[in-house]
C-alpha cells in the first residue's frame, strides 16, 4: 500500500516534457536535382559561351588586338556558313546556358502546394523556397547575362539588317 | 537503371567502370585527332591552340554530359528547414 502511495506520488510530481509546436511545421524539402551535381555540370555548359565572350570583350571594349581574340570570331562565324554545324552557334550561346538556368534552378528552388486546411488557411497556398547555394547562383546569373546578351544582338543585327 | 561508370570530383568526371574507361578513351583519342587534323591545316601554333581550344571544350563538354548522366549517386538532395 505504501509503495502504491509512493508511486502515485512520483508519478504526480513527475516533470512533463515542454514540447515546441513550431517544431512539427519543421519539413522536408527536397530539391528536383542534387545541387553540387547541376553545379558541375553547369560549369562545363557556360565555359564555352563565357571564352567566346571573353574574346569579344577583349577584342572590341579593352582593344586587345591580339589574333588569338580575332581568330575565335572567325571560328564563330566560319561555323554559321558551314553546312551542318551552324546551329552550333545559337546552340553554344543561348541552348546551352538555357540548359544551365534549368538545370540549376531544379537544384535550388522548392515548390510546395499547402492543401486547404481548417485551422490555418482555407485557400491553397503555393509557397517557394529557394536555397542559398552561392555557386549554384552564380552559374544562373552568369547563363541569365549571355543568354540576354544573345538576344540583345539577335534583336541589334536584325534591326540593323532591316535598315 | 543506375549506372555507376563514373564519379565526380568537383567538376572533373573520372571513370570507375570499364565502359566509363572506354568512354573516356573515345573522348582522349577524339581530341587528338581534332588536335591532329587542326595542326594539319592552321598555319601558325596560336591558330591550331585557338581552334583546339574551342573544340576540346566541346568534346569536354559531351564527355561530361555522358558522365552526369551514368553516375553512381543519387540524384536528390534534401534540406531541413
Amino acid at each position: 500500500m505504501e509503495d502504491r502511495e509512493e508511486f502515485l506520488k512520483q508519478m504526480e510530481n513527475l516533470n512533463v516534457p515542454d514540447i515546441n509546436t513550431s517544431g512539427h511545421q519543421h519539413s522536408v524539402k527536397m530539391a528536383i536535382m542534387n545541387s553540387e551535381r547541376s553545379a558541375a555540370l553547369g560549369v562545363w555548359l557556360v565555359i564555352v559561351p563565357c571564352y567566346f565572350l571573353l574574346c569579344v570583350l577583349m577584342y572590341y571594349y579593352f582593344h586587345v588586338h591580339v589574333g588569338w581574340f580575332g581568330s575565335m570570331f572567325k571560328l564563330m562565324s566560319g561555323l554559321e556558313k558551314t553546312p551542318y554545324i551552324d546551329f552550333m552557334g545559337p546552340l553554344v550561346l543561348f541552348v546551352l546556358p538555357l540548359i544551365c538556368v534549368v538545370i540549376n534552378v531544379l537544384a535550388i528552388l522548392h515548390v510546395h502546394v499547402q492543401k486547404p486546411d481548417e485551422h490555418r488557411s482555407k485557400a491553397r497556398e503555393l509557397s517557394f523556397t529557394i536555397k542559398i547555394k552561392p555557386f549554384n547562383i552564380l552559374l544562373i546569373a552568369i547563363s541569365l547575362i549571355i543568354v540576354f546578351i544573345f538576344i540583345n544582338y539577335v534583336i541589334t543585327e536584325n534591326i540593323s539588317i532591316k535598315n | 537503371m543506375k549506372l555507376n561508370w563514373f564519379t565526380r570530383k568537383g567538376i572533373i568526371y573520372w571513370p570507375v567502370s570499364i565502359i566509363g574507361w572506354v568512354i573516356f578513351s573515345i573522348a582522349v583519342i577524339i581530341a587528338i585527332y581534332a588536335f591532329i587534323i587542326i595542326d594539319l591545316r592552321s598555319h601558325s601554333v596560336s591558330d591550331t591552340l585557338i581552334n583546339f581550344v574551342f573544340n576540346f571544350l566541346i568534346i569536354g563538354l559531351c564527355y561530361t554530359i555522358i558522365a552526369w548522366f551514368t553516375e553512381g549517386r543519387s540524384n536528390t538532395d534534401t534540406t531541413k528547414s
